[in-house]
């Protein structure tokens, strides 16, 4: 997951690798999405998100559609 | 048995729930992560091995164990911690600085998991993927409160771990 200045950006980067346009975050998505994911990795009793919840965050964050299919 | 997902969202049906992970996985977890946190340096095997009193090979096989299920990414060749997300174990091109100590992240989701996880305001930088221009965003009081440019995700999240370090 990479940082791009714009959208110009990512297509260039995309062609040059030979991949086809992902998806896009703004910058406040990321946050919610790293800050929904790790707020509690330090804790002792820290388990992996269940299927069920990180469907949750990422449909929190706005991330739907088959990209975000985890299933 | 209860489906639970990766640090990085791939579907996990083993059998590594948090009840059969044994004590010293646990504790090796538990010691890693704190002192990632505490020094922004993440303990490699012989530390870890010191710090708990156990010999460095049932400390590698903890490390193998909590990699298998994906609780932190060893190196491809040397079996070292690479990176106990969202804590990379060297420097790399995603840096979160906070209250004066530097951290790396292996993308900047996880760069921005850093101040996440630490509950601390952080200052990220990264570079634009296509160009290189150093960009910056900035964590403060649990909020985003600078920020530009656009995060890319190149790989479908079914697919995240079929190569994690290109992901």
């Amino acid at each position: 997951m990479l940082l791009f200045r714009a959208e110009e950006h990512i297509d260039r980067w995309c062609a040059a690798h030979s991949l086809a346009r992902g998806a896009i975050l703004t910058p406040q998505q990321g946050w919610w999405l790293a800050h929904g994911w790790y707020k509690e990795k330090l804790n002792p009793e820290w388990r992996r998100h269940t299927l069920e919840e990180t469907e949750a965050l990422l449909a929190e964050v706005g991330l739907t559609g088959t990209f975000w299919n985890l299933r | 048995m209860t489906a639970y997902l990766s640090p990085h969202g791939t579907v996990l049906m083993s059998a590594l729930t948090p009840a059969s992970v044994d004590d010293l996985a646990r504790d090796v977890r538990l010691y890693l992560f704190r002192q990632a946190a505490a020094t922004a340096q993440v303990p490699q095997a012989q530390q870890i091995a010191e710090a708990l009193e156990h010999p460095v090979e049932k400390i590698h096989e903890a490390l193998r164990q909590l990699a298998t299920g994906k609780v932190l990414i060893l190196a491809p060749n040397d079996g070292d911690v690479w990176a106990a997300n969202p804590f990379c174990a060297v420097p790399s091109g995603f840096r979160a600085e906070t209250e004066g100590k530097i951290y790396w992240g292996i993308c900047i989701w996880d760069a921005l998991g850093i101040p996440a996880a630490l509950g601390k305001d952080a200052r990220i930088t990264a570079f634009c993927g296509d160009c290189s221009e150093p960009m910056s965003l900035e964590i403060r009081g649990g909020k985003l409160v600078q920020s530009e440019g656009l995060i890319h995700f190149a790989i479908p999240a079914h697919h995240w771990w079929d190569n994690i370090g290109f992901t």
